[in-house]
């Protein structure tokens, strides 16, 4: 145990010393010890805040349940819900209604990705908003109808029933994975693990000189890096120890990195990336940022897999669904495929800093995924899945197989 | 720490020589098995007849019903109790078949999703207009469905009135019409499907590919056995998946009584299949025999012998439970666990071992549980 302990510092040494060099020679290098937890503090006061993340979290789980409220949700309800003000009475739980955070502001909004693309950030929220519109518009007037080709209502999936548009789609999932990827992946490895996010105005100086932010017990340098952890660990059981209960936090990017931790061909993601925000946090303590951007690039890396992985898997699980005539069920993979899919967007080049995939090659998979026939999904062909999930893989080092794996 | 290079290198070289052996007998596999034969074995003695049996029994309650609908009485309704009962234990033979027409329906699930929801059951009652046909209707009819209708609505002499003198009556008579007629004509439309054609089909699909109904035919076996018995009838109501029991999801919830001699009739259900014992006590070939031909052996036992003595072990964990498995679940839950536990054993046995031995690959997943 000690020397696994010794190990990580002396690996926190050496890349501080490959770039020291050229940078700033008379900058004092502080070797980064590996905290046991994400515990840290300051005078005894704890440092780390999330709760505007965690708040986000819980209004988005609000909203994917209403959207199969076909009783009681309506289209203004559940736009209200996700475009929610301070004060509305949107949610059923009353900390949410007091908020004056939303969804929505936060959906395609990273400052690395967005900052200078009102254009397409504005179109992707505008996406989000036509989702909540055909989910009330078209599939709610059909919903006790059963669904045929071209034809929205209800279609068996084993002993669950699935609402489908005329397409095949199941809206809510469509909404619930995009914002996986809109939402809580653009807003960590696109802006709040982002050097431009930071280190943006004073924030180095300040970290390097233990200036806080206001009357906050944290700096904000501090702060950007625990707001980006908010979006995966926010609704934890047990928020500074989170990895035991992976996929149980959330329905969005928690619940996914839990569900590729499960496939033993990517065991050990979900510590790895807890360990990067727990030493990249303690980095930024010990103002080594080397070593925190290190960790940002791990985080970068693994979470854009983490999209990918879960991508490949729903084409391929309904590309089976599919060749054994399960409608119901190849709907329901291929509805979160598709979300999935629009989630690529934000994943990140971590060489390049850039998107990993362009705006049209996502367009031209969503496209290729709807237009193989006339009626979406009740068309698609499992070649069309397979070419969609082989591009995909193309960008990693996993395989379609392992990707599509479930143990 | 220090042992771990040389250990890995045994290994890797373990490995290699498995690998050699393997390869050898993978291009000359021993597969000389009469496949059409056990297919047609199959159909004749196990899937036909299973049918027939249904239909049969569905009639009876159909009749049944008619006479409870036009005069409710304490005679007429446990007439009715008895004929549900015996299409119930008929639907436990060939609910492990979900295949062809089957499947298309989704059969399992239009005649046994349980636990029943009654609250929208009496909803749709109360409006008089229902469509069975819609898959958000799964949960409000089949046997589960009747089960509530006949036991659970009250006392004997409260039933009795809910058909006879409630505002309702002619809803809940029209109600239980219609879910007895839909039992019968999707059962009738499967076994059609068998007698007109797709038994040919069926037996000359002899390929071991996926496709083939070998392949189809066992896959449905055993995810009927894992998630259907193992897991409906035992594993779910004792809470292996759930953290704490969940009586309230035992089979035949309102007729408590029945829910240990329909495990007990679908147990045994899967065992004569497995080693080739038809409805009328006939024997032919059958996943045993076709290990026993692959000469399939584990841990130095006949893995058929295995597998049919596990069977065994868990039919005497069976044996032990009492009749009303809520009863059961609340006073001794142990029991049901340790049932549980046998039941699973032979998921291992057949899923695993027996796949391998026979090279054929699961074709479900697992549910993502969303």
């Amino acid at each position: 145990m000690k020397i696994l302990a010794i190990l990580p510092i002396f690996i926190a040494t050496v890349f501080v010393s490959c770039s020291s060099d050229d940078t700033t020679p008379n900058v004092l290098v502080i070797p980064v010890e590996v905290p046991v937890d994400y515990t840290f503090t300051r005078n005894n006061v704890s440092t780390v805040f999330f709760s505007g993340q965690t708040t986000r979290i819980l209004m988005a789980e609000e909203i994917i349940s209403a959207f199969n409220d076909q009783d009681n949700a309506s289209q203004s309800s559940l736009q209200a819900m996700f475009d929610h003000q301070e004060g509305a009475v949107d949610f059923g739980n009353t900390s949410l209604n007091e908020s004056g955070k939303n969804a929505r502001s936060k959906a395609a909004a990273s400052t690395d990705f967005f900052s200078a693309n009102a254009t397409e950030a504005t179109a992707i929220k505008v996406q989000f908003d036509a989702y909540i519109n055909s989910q009330t518009q078209e599939v709610f007037p059909n919903w006790n109808t059963a669904a045929s080709a071209g034809v929205a209502g209800q279609i068996a999936d084993g002993s669950s029933t699935r609402y489908v548009s005329a397409k095949g789609l199941e809206y809510n999932q469509i909404f619930a994975k995009g914002l996986i990827g809109a939402l809580m992946t653009d807003q960590i490895i696109n802006n709040y693990l982002s050097a431009s996010v930071l280190d943006a105005e004073s924030n180095v100086e300040n970290n390097n000189n233990d200036v806080l932010d206001g009357d906050e017990p944290y700096t904000t340098m501090e702060h950007k890096w625990d707001e980006g952890y908010g979006y995966l660990f926010g609704t934890a059981t047990d928020l500074v120890n989170p990895v035991p209960t992976i996929g149980e936090a959330d329905s969005f990017l928690n619940k996914y990195v839990g569900k590729v931790e499960s496939d033993t061909n990517f065991e050990g993601i979900a510590q790895e990336i807890f360990d990067a925000f727990k030493l990249g946090r303690a980095a930024i303590v010990a103002k080594n940022y080397e070593v925190r951007n290190a960790q940002a690039a791990i985080l970068q890396q693994k979470i854009s897999e983490v999209i990918a992985i879960r991508a490949i898997y729903y084409l391929q699980n309904g590309k089976m669904a599919i060749e054994n005539n399960s409608f119901g069920a190849a709907f329901h993979d291929l509805s979160e495929g598709y979300g999935f899919l629009t989630s690529l967007r934000f994943t990140r080049d971590i060489a390049t800093g850039t998107a990993l995939f362009t705006k049209s090659e996502v367009d031209g998979f969503v496209a290729d995924l709807m237009n193989d026939g006339a009626n979406g999904l009740w068309d698609v062909t499992p070649a069309t899945l397979d070419a969609i999930s082989e591009a995909i893989a193309a960008k990693f080092s996993f395989t379609v197989a392992q990707a599509a794996s479930t143990n | 720490m220090k042992y771990t290079p040389f250990a890995l290198l045994f290994s890797v070289l373990l490995f290699l020589s498995c690998g050699g052996d393997d390869t050898a007998e993978d291009t000359t596999p021993s597969d000389t098995f009469n496949r059409n034969a056990m297919l047609v074995h199959w159909v004749d003695n196990f899937i036909q007849p299973g049918y027939t049996a249904l239909e049969t029994s569905l009639n009876t309650l159909s009749v049944a019903a008619d006479d409870f609908v036009a005069a409710p009485s304490a005679s007429s309704l446990a007439n009715a109790r008895s004929s549900w009962l015996n299409a119930y234990q008929a639907f436990q033979t060939v609910s492990m078949f979900e295949i062809g027409r089957a499947e298309q329906l989704n059969f399992r699930n239009r005649l046994n999703v349980y636990p029943t929801n009654t609250t929208e059951l009496n909803q749709l009652v109360l409006s008089g207009a229902w469509d069975l046909e819609l898959p958000s209707t799964i949960d409000v009819q089949g046997f589960p469905a009747v089960d509530y209708l006949l036991y659970g609505l009250g006392t004997d002499e409260e039933i009795i009135a809910f058909f006879a003198v409630s505002n309702e009556a002619d809803n809940y008579k029209a109600y239980f019409t219609d879910l007895v007629q839909t039992m019968q004509s999707l059962t009738a439309e499967v076994k059609s499907d068998w007698d007109n054609g797709f038994r040919e089909t069926y037996i000359t699909n002899t390929s071991s590919s996926a496709s083939g109904a070998v392949d189809q035919t066992v896959n449905a076996f055993l995810f009927y056995y894992e998630k259907a018995l193992r897991a409906g009838k035992v594993g779910i109501p004792a809470g292996v998946f759930s953290g704490s029991p969940l009586p309230q999801n035992v089979e035949a919830l309102y007729s408590q009584e029945n829910s240990k001699q329909l495990l007990e009739t679908a147990l045994a259900a899967v065992q004569n299949f497995f080693i080739g014992t038809g409805s009328t006590g006939t024997n032919g070939s059958s996943l045993k025999a076709y290990l026993d031909v692959l000469n399939t052996v584990k841990n130095g036992s006949d893995l058929s012998s295995l597998i049919n003595t596990q069977f065994e072990t868990a039919q005497v964990k069976v044996n032990r439970l009492q009749a009303n498995f809520v009863v059961q679940i609340e006073s001794d839950n142990s029991k049901m666990l340790e049932t549980y536990d046998e039941l699973q054993r032979n998921v291992i046995l057949m899923k695993v071992d027996m796949l391998q031995a026979l090279s054929i690959d699961v074709n479900y997943v697992d549910a993502d549980g969303d």
